[in-house]
């Protein structure tokens, strides 16, 4: 069973999400932030990151490059979901070293599709 | 250089500005509330729909099989409201940020129609530095890049 962390301040959206993957049968770790999110990536093994930009501590962009920096996660697919959509925030995610960026309200389905395109 | 007594001439009525500080701090504390009924709302509209949703994935057959009509209609209606409920994230970013530009005018307006020479340096929320994150402005599913 893959396994995806899912990060985001808001406990709504950590709610959506999550329940989101486990019924497509992936496993879920959540994670309130980007500084959360770095040290559970620390602990444990993850086949892919989704996580949400603006954020208090770490945001999604700095996270990526934390993550990047990081040989355990030099190719694992990370994916930035967020209410942003400029096209300059994208690039800066780009930059960063970011799978994917999905602007919010996400649908389920097609969350679930964009995952297991990228997902090894 | 601005005189402070010069600057005092052209600054808008005391009571006008005590006036107009009330407002803004008064909308302020309504966006306060609304976040808190929409956050309340919204934490019991998830855990219903979680449930549900649960509820209706055990009526499908586990092994093959297509599951009743109506359990499907009833599992795409719940996709459906999988968008719409995602608007309590945007609600609050949109609350947040907009609470921040009320604070910064409120302390821009109390120092600028009430502080005096001899104040020193008053305290000022800052404004955002970024227009606002969201721009959505209907719950449409946001786009997807894969770089």
């Amino acid at each position: 069973m893959h396994s995806i962390l899912a990060v985001d301040d808001s406990a709504s959206m950590r709610q959506m999400v999550s329940f989101t993957l486990k019924n497509a049968g992936f496993n879920v770790v959540e994670a309130v932030d980007g500084q959360d999110a770095f040290e559970k990536a620390g602990k444990h093994d993850f086949d892919l990151v989704l996580t949400d930009q603006n954020m208090p501590r770490v945001d999604g962009i700095e996270l990526t490059k934390k993550l990047r920096s990081s040989p355990k996660f030099k190719t694992t697919p990370i994916l930035i979901l967020t209410t942003e959509s400029s096209d300059q925030m994208k690039q800066a995610g780009r930059a960063a070293g970011a799978t994917g960026w999905l602007v919010k309200p996400f649908d389920p389905a097609k969350l679930i599709e964009v995952i297991r395109k990228v997902v090894r | 250089m601005q005189t402070f007594e010069a600057h005092r001439e052209h600054a808008m009525p005391l009571m006008e500005a005590a006036d107009l500080q009330d407002s803004l701090l008064s909308a302020a504390n309504d966006l306060e509330r609304l976040q808190t009924l929409l956050s309340d709302a919204c934490a019991t509209l998830l855990a219903g729909f979680c449930s549900a949703s649960e509820q209706l994935r055990q009526l499908r057959p586990s092994a093959g099989g297509n599951a009743p009509p109506a359990v499907t209609l009833a599992l795409n209606n719940l996709d459906g409201a999988a968008v719409a409920l995602q608007f309590q994230d945007m609600a609050q970013q949109l609350i947040a940020h907009t609470q921040r530009r009320l604070r910064h005018c409120t302390d821009r307006l109390a120092i600028d129609a009430f502080s005096s020479e001899d104040d020193g340096d008053a305290v000022l929320e800052a404004a955002p530095l970024r227009p606002n994150p969201v721009v959505q402005d209907q719950m449409d599913a946001g786009a997807i890049d894969l770089f």
